[in-house]
């Protein structure tokens, strides 16, 4: 026992220690906005970021779109991107945010040209429990995930224990992602 | 003549021509001398206004600064305590559960399982407290004392009131901090890593209306879940290949402990003498949140690896002194080992735990010579009217205690019930059926020991068996809520008490091997 004692102090006194592999921590601020386009577009060479505003009839047009699944939070505005390489473009990112149990979620979406969910990721995590849906095996469900799929736990996302709220969080967010850029950029909305 | 005339006239004239000069610059310079005097004077009202005007300036200032400063100090402490207050999140959970019996003597009854409050607070980045403070079939707690003169002395009255059965327990208290993922201390009240079902034991999580016999009814972990204990540890996960999630917790802690209840018993026996009967029992129970009743610490540790997502196996351990320091020193040891698999809508998910009391013929022997006597009477003439017994009792162990539990669950949706109440106002509901097979041994059952003038004179033991199976029907409209229903069958040895391995169920009736239950629940959280 003195032994086992001796050791859980050594651990203490070398947790207490700065160094750069103890850099990240389960709930926080993972991905920074000029960083996340290119983590869903990781072969893009430039992003047109374009703001939109979220109006009543935005609203109502991703509310029809998203069906059965409402959102738990609506933006002022939207960050997106156009995602290129060279002159072809490659898709569209959204970021967006959802709540959790009691906090939102803030992520962003990558929907490739076939409206299909191309990649997502954490941006910031502000959840007690349940943060494994930052893991990249949990992200790599929604991949070829498009607007008439379910996005549900149990349906056609592998849930997380103890984590349910946030994974239907994920699931609400990547379709409001996906309404909208049907809406803007592929309806062209923004151009009416 | 004209010359000395002349003469003359300048030699008068002369000084009144010179007074007259002298006369005028004496006006002159006193008139220079009042201009300067006005011109000092106002010079002087000037300077003063001046400096009036640059003190109440300097005033001015002094206390703009001052309100900036205070305001800006205030904003920060008031921008500081909302934002804590903003980001401190109130959540609860609880259940309640409609159960009927066959046995005789259990009523069909509501009870009110448990209502926990949680407060999950960020302190600030990487450093966050949680606390869960449970009420357990609790309605009330009353304390009345009066303290008053009467003829030839004081009387002192107390009175307390409060629920059968019931209890108000702190389940989880403490400060984490994230240094990395795979890194994190926490300290205080943590929840003791054993097998999967302690450190998830929300009502809500699960889909049927009682908790398992190996965690709870029959308890094979060395305390009933929710099982906290105080101390301090680390934790966190890693990632072990492309798929593969390694999570690990390990704590050092006070640990289970002999713990001593004291159980009054008052009974009127006419036409014999009243008798007040203390029971004293000593049995193991969390360890303390104050002074150790033991030198030694445990230590627990559960390691888990999920290979990919939806499916976990783990293993844990717990070893930790349990006799307090006047009795010998004799070890607890545990280990479990649990896990979940998935397939698509289709679960199975189980725990397996074996428990391993060191010593119970020693702990008893130790006890017996520490105590003496297992029951002492007095009958002096100053306890004429009322017969006093005491009674000292080792109670709940067993050499070794094992068993498991395991869920088998499937979950759907028929598309029809979207049209009805069930469905229509939820993005995703859900049926669940569940079955569960549950089995707990029990080697060296403490069936009755007794002593004299410090030995033992009685030690018996025995082996017993406890099964149960449930099938239950659980419906979730959200996450978060399940209406339950559940059919359970109990059975223990026949022609053996099922009150003597269980904490919930009581029998007067030695012959009462096996129970039908049904149960139906609601459990909740946000």
């Amino acid at each position: 026992m003195k032994v086992l004692g001796k050791w859980f102090w050594l651990v203490c006194l070398l947790s207490s220690l700065e160094t750069p592999f103890l850099a990240t921590a389960q709930e926080g601020s993972f991905l920074k906005e000029e960083e996340a386009p290119k983590a869903v577009f990781p072969e893009a060479t430039s992003f047109d970021r374009k703001v939109i505003r979220s109006t009543e009839e935005l609203k109502e047009k991703i509310r029809q779109r998203m069906g059965k699944n409402k959102t738990s939070l609506w933006e002022d505005s939207y960050v997106t991107f156009v995602a290129k390489k060279g002159e072809l473009t490659l898709g569209y990112a959204v970021i967006v945010e959802e709540i959790g149990k009691h906090r939102p979620i803030t992520f962003i979406v990558g929907i490739g040209s076939d409206r299909k969910i191309k990649d997502s990721a954490l941006m910031v995590y502000r959840e007690a429990y349940g943060g494994e849906v930052r893991d990249r095996r949990f992200l790599q469900q929604y991949k070829g995930k498009e607007l008439k799929d379910p996005l549900l736990p149990y349906r056609d996302i592998q849930n997380i224990s103890g984590a349910t709220l946030s994974v239907e969080a994920i699931g609400r967010g990547s379709k409001k992602a996906l309404a909208l850029v049907d809406i803007i950029y592929f309806e062209g909305l923004e151009r009416k | 003549m004209k010359v000395l005339l002349l003469a003359t006239a300048l030699t008068v004239l002369t000084p009144f021509a010179s007074f007259a000069q002298e006369s005028d610059t004496r006006g002159e310079i006193r008139e220079l001398r009042e201009k300067l005097e006005r011109l000092e004077r106002k010079l002087a009202a000037d300077e003063a206004v001046r400096e009036k005007k640059a003190a109440e300036e300097r005033a001015a200032i002094t206390e703009t600064v001052k309100k900036d400063v205070i305001s800006e100090v205030s904003a920060k402490g008031q921008s500081y305590f909302s934002k804590l207050v903003d980001q401190t999140k109130i959540g609860a959970y609880g259940s309640i559960r409609y159960g009927t019996s066959s046995l005789d003597d259990l009523h069909n009854t509501f009870t009110f399982r448990r209502f926990v409050l949680t407060t999950d607070s960020p302190i600030a980045e990487r450093l966050r407290a949680y606390l869960e403070l449970e009420f357990e079939r609790f309605t009330e707690l009353e304390l009345e004392r009066r303290t008053f003169p009467t003829a030839g002395g004081l009387r002192v009255e107390q009175a307390i009131e409060g629920s059968n059965k019931s209890e108000i327990s702190l389940e989880q208290a403490w400060m984490q901090y994230d240094i990395a993922d795979w890194l994190k201390f926490r300290g205080g009240a943590v929840l003791v890593p054993l097998g999967r079902f302690n450190i998830n034991h929300d009502d809500n999580r699960w889909d049927l209306p009682r908790r398992s016999l190996v965690d709870r009814g029959a308890p094979v972990l060395p305390s009933t879940a929710a099982w906290p204990e105080l101390g301090a540890g680390f934790l966190g996960d890693f990632s072990v290949g492309k798929q593969g999630r390694v999570n690990y917790q390990f704590y050092v802690m006070n640990g289970v402990t002999l713990d001593s209840e004291v159980e009054s018993v008052i009974q009127s026996r006419f036409p014999r003498r009243d008798k007040l009967e203390a029971e004293i029992e000593l049995r193991p129970t969390r360890g303390t949140f104050s002074d150790d009743l033991k030198s030694g610490k445990a230590v627990a540790t559960r390691w888990a690896y999920s290979p990919w997502l939806g499916d976990e196996i783990a293993a844990s351990f717990y070893w930790g002194r349990y006799t307090p320091d006047f009795l010998d020193s004799h070890p607890v040891v545990s280990f479990a080992f649990d896990g979940k698999k998935t397939w698509g809508s289709f679960e199975i998910e189980g725990q397996y735990v074996n428990t391993w009391w060191s010593g119970v013929n020693g702990v008893a022997k130790s006890f017996a010579r520490t105590v003496r006597d297992s029951s002492a009477e007095t009958s002096g003439a100053e306890t004429a009217e009322l017969e006093t017994e005491v009674e000292f009792e080792l109670a709940n162990l067993a050499t070794r205690k094992q068993g498991y539990w395991v869920d088998f669950r499937y979950r759907f949706w028929p598309e029809f019930l979207n049209a009805t109440i069930l469905g229509r106002h939820f993005s995703n509901p859900q049926l669940i059926s569940t079955f569960r097979a549950e089995q707990v041994w029990f080697s060296g059952l403490l069936n009755s020991v007794a002593f004299t003038g410090g030995a033992l004179t009685d030690f018996k033991t025995e082996n017993r068996l406890l099964n149960r199976f449930t099938f239950g029907l659980a419906y979730r409209p959200v996450p978060l809520v399940a209406l339950q229903l559940a059919y359970e069958y109990t059975r223990t040895n026949q022609g053996k008490s099922l009150s003597t391995v269980t904490n919930f169920l009581t029998s007067s009736k030695d012959r009462e091997f096996f129970q039908h239950a049904v149960l139906m629940g609601l459990t909740f959280g946000f």
